[in-house]
């Protein structure tokens, strides 16, 4: 599997952190990994030790994990890297980024030229032209 | 496409799919060749016909259709599909007759 | 060249908006066709541009927002349907308009020649936030309390390539009306927008999870005065609620409906609060100058009308009984003096309802030139409304309509029929809907005996998704499967509006000329029974179902 980065991240995470299922998470946890119907709200205080947060797609139609990254980036103000791991196609590439997600893992042989050019795809918004986000 | 279906006494059962590129409903051939008229559509017993259902799906997207499954027919001239559904899809909008689909094509 | 009136100016970034749009889906067929991307992967991405694969063929929903277009995009909708389809299209129950014979393989150039003219089919299928549906009036009608077609524009730029809502549990269907009288079924929308003006500046009451289909349900208000400037920020918070709790096992459970249902509409409004209490308002805040900027987008038409227009009219209806009856029912009264809005009436006696030639789309088009500033409107019952037409015009433009089958006198009566494509078209379809409607409106198809039986409401739905709105309809009839036949379940007394309820089942299915004729054993019954000035839904309520039971079953 690869790395496949969708904006700079902002502090991107060690790469050798050991990856926790979020319900085994301890004090000493610094990466983890969501399940799409996990509530980012509950993770509370452990957010300051956590320098991953994987949020996960069952299947790419499962948006779950865009709410929950953009829950943590806006209303928890996580800085900490966000991957999206799972099944996904280069067309989410935009939303994924937007939402907060720092890269997506694909496989080793993924094509990447599908993923840069859904990101070069909108340079507007209508979102950004009404303020919003 | 695991569904249920009813095989009638006498009844036997054709492949069907929509061609990818124009949407268009063609049926499978003794030779593998999907064909926009039914009447072309091998004919296929309850036997035998999952087989031939599996090795379709298989070569769907080399041959360029989706949506393969099966429709039980009543064999003759040209097999009659059973259902009110799939005589419309085989034969056209019964409320434009000028788009019927032509069986000899 | 004027800006077209009474819809959304396009601007560069909004066609560049269209450009991108199309490259990307130009891609993903790309993809398709080379195998990189699977028809699993393929089929969310070609519905989110309308192509739908249907019984024959790929079928196009073009995006026609809120209702509105203007005459050259009702030319090139014509033009569409000569050279990619079969000469015709489908007005829907939300406003759009449907095209039966695509191929995929010409999509790309289809919606290339859909955004020359600032149209497109972004949304219009998919788990994403669909077509804003709005009130087939807006800014004509004189019981208007306010035209809602800038926010109506607003909350389509909001939920267009949404980021976060993009891949919702299922369909999300928003309705906006700004007037007393609900016309577009709010309270049966995923979120329905009721809209006023308030001290302050415009107030919405919101209703939330109503709907159709399987599970009929009237929306429950969410809130009842929410200013604008919180419009988005509120809609956001309830969309979160549902993407991240909408349930997404089972397709049939899958409608915000489901959610509010399960949560109640306490505990639904109290997760919505919560979110709200995380968001920063500032950060959403919907500025007037934003509003403003999108409002200064539509162009008014001046409807400064002749003096003596009214008189005319008055004097044209005399002279013509058929000319005055088409006036009682396919005309509403405009605020502005000497105008009137006009429904042409796409259910000609006989016909496919909501159907048009490519042809009449011409005709229509250059109607709306003639006679309502190349504006046209598409209504949620499959008809077209020209809103401004000057009323010593209105005998002309009724003449014009009768040359092009368009002129039936029967908006909202019995032959208004509301009917999904049905079987004879759709994959989903347990029976035909078309072959059903165009008997009852042939046989109900005099005018005159139109307005005898007064307002009577017949939707008719191939299949329990109820595209065709049976649940609301005074009559409504349900297309189900019964030992591989085709039959009909009829309910009674549906209604859409301020007093939203689903229709009662009458009783057994039949097939479909019994049925026919159950109607129309109906509808002597309640001609026999009704008291002066009653209408079918008056009468029903007075006296129950028990009498057209009788009728509908009684055996010769």
């Amino acid at each position: 599997m690869k790395q496949f980065d969708l904006a700079p991240a902002r502090h991107p995470a060690p790469a050798s952190l050991e990856i926790v299922p979020v319900a085994e998470m301890t004090e000493t946890t610094r990466a983890i990994r969501l399940t799409p119907e996990f509530d980012v709200e509950t993770l509370g205080t452990a957010l300051d030790h956590l320098d991953l947060i994987i949020v996960t797609f069952p299947i790419f139609r499962d948006g779950r994990g865009l709410t929950q990254a953009r829950a943590l980036r806006e209303y928890y103000g996580f800085a900490g890297e966000i991957r999206a791991e799972g099944h996904l196609i280069p067309d989410q590439a935009q939303f994924l980024r937007t939402c907060g997600v720092d890269c997506v893992l694909l496989e080793d042989d993924a094509d990447t030229t599908p993923w840069l050019r859904a990101l070069s795809l909108f340079p507007v918004t209508y979102q950004n032209r009404l303020g919003l986000r | 496409m695991k569904r249920a279906i009813r095989i009638g006494a006498g009844e036997a059962l054709v492949l069907t799919a929509n061609r990818l590129l124009d949407g268009l409903i063609v049926w499978r051939d003794a030779k593998g060749i999907w064909q926009r008229s039914i009447a072309h559509a091998a004919i296929l017993s309850p036997e035998d016909y999952e087989s031939a259902l599996e090795a379709a799906i298989k070569s769907a997207q080399s041959d360029g259709v989706v949506g393969v499954y099966e429709v039980v027919v009543r064999p003759g001239l040209v097999a009659a599909p059973v259902s009110v559904r799939e005589r419309i899809r085989a034969f056209g909008p019964t409320v434009h007759p000028q788009f019927a689909t032509e069986l000899d094509a | 060249m004027n800006a077209p009136v009474g819809l959304y100016q396009y601007q560069t970034a909004d066609r560049e908006f269209l450009a991108s749009r199309i490259a990307e889906f130009e891609g993903q067929v790309q993809r398709r066709l080379s195998g990189e991307l699977s028809e699993d992967e393929f089929k969310p991405l070609r519905l989110m541009n309308g192509l739908y694969l249907q019984l024959h063929a790929y079928m196009l929903r073009v995006a026609i927002p809120y209702g509105i277009l203007d005459s050259r995009q009702m030319r090139k909708l014509a033009h569409i349907s000569r050279h990619y389809d079969r000469d015709y299209g489908h007005f829907t129950t939300r406003q759009n308009i449907q095209f039966n014979w695509i191929k995929l393989e010409e999509t790309p150039e289809i919606l290339r020649q859909l955004a020359d003219v600032d149209m497109h089919a972004i949304q219009t299928s998919g788990n994403c936030i669909r077509n804003v549906t709005c009130d087939q009036f807006a800014g004509a009608a004189s019981d208007e309390l306010m035209d809602p077609r800038v926010h109506a524009e607003i909350l389509r730029q909001w939920s267009t390539l949404h980021p976060e809502f993009t891949f919702l549990p299922r369909k999300f269907k928003i309705a906006i009306s700004g007037s007393p009288h609900d016309r577009v079924a709010a309270r049966f929308h995923d979120i329905g927008i009721l809209a006023r003006p308030g001290e302050n500046g415009p107030l919405f009451r919101i209703f939330v999870g109503g709907g159709l289909g399987r599970t009929p349900l009237v929306g429950h208000e969410l809130f009842d005065s929410v200013p604008e400037a919180d419009l988005l920020m509120t809609l956001e918070a309830a969309l979160r609620v549902y993407n991240a709790y909408g349930r997404r096992d089972n397709i049939y459970k899958a409608r915000i409906k489901i959610l509010v249902q399960a949560l109640g509409i306490d505990g639904y409004r109290k997760a919505v609060e919560h979110e709200l209490s995380l968001m920063d308002p500032a950060h959403y805040r919907l500025a007037p100058e934003t509003v403003a900027a999108i409002q200064a987008r539509f162009a008014a038409p001046d409807l400064t009308a002749a003096p003596d227009a009214e008189a005319r009219l008055k004097n044209d209806r005399q002279s013509d009984i058929a000319f005055d009856r088409w006036v009682r029912s396919n005309t509403h009264p405009h605020f502005a003096p000497g105008r009137i809005a006009v429904t042409v009436s796409i259910k000609p006696a006989g016909g496919i309802p909501g159907d048009a030639t490519s042809d009449q789309l011409d005709r229509l088009a250059d109607l709306a030139d003639q006679f309502s500033f190349g504006e046209l409107r598409i209504t949620h019952l499959q008809n077209v409304v020209l809103a401004h037409v000057a009323q010593d015009r209105l005998l002309e433009l009724w003449q014009a309509l009768n040359d092009i089958g368009l002129g039936d006198a029967n908006h909202e009566l019995i032959g208004d029929i509301v009917a999904c494509p049905g079987l004879d078209y759709c994959a989903l379809a347990n029976a035909r809907s078309i072959p059903i409607a165009q008997k009852l409106s042939a046989r109900f198809g005099d005018n005159a005996l139109q307005e005898e039986i007064g307002k009577l409401r017949i939707n008719i739905s191939g299949c329990i998704n109820a595209c065709g709105h049976h649940h609301v309809g005074h009559i409504g009839l349900l297309g189900v499967d019964k030992r591989g036949e085709e039959f009909f379940q009829i309910t009674l007394g549906g209604r859409d509006d301020a007093l939203s309820r689903t229709g009662d089942i009458l009783g057994a299915a039949l097939p479909e000329d019994d049925m026919v004729d159950a109607i129309a054993r109906i509808v002597d019954r309640y001609l026999s029974i009704r008291e002066t000035g009653e209408q079918f839904l008056d009468t029903l309520t007075r006296l129950g179902d028990a009498p057209f039971k009788e009728a509908a079953y009684e055996t010769v």
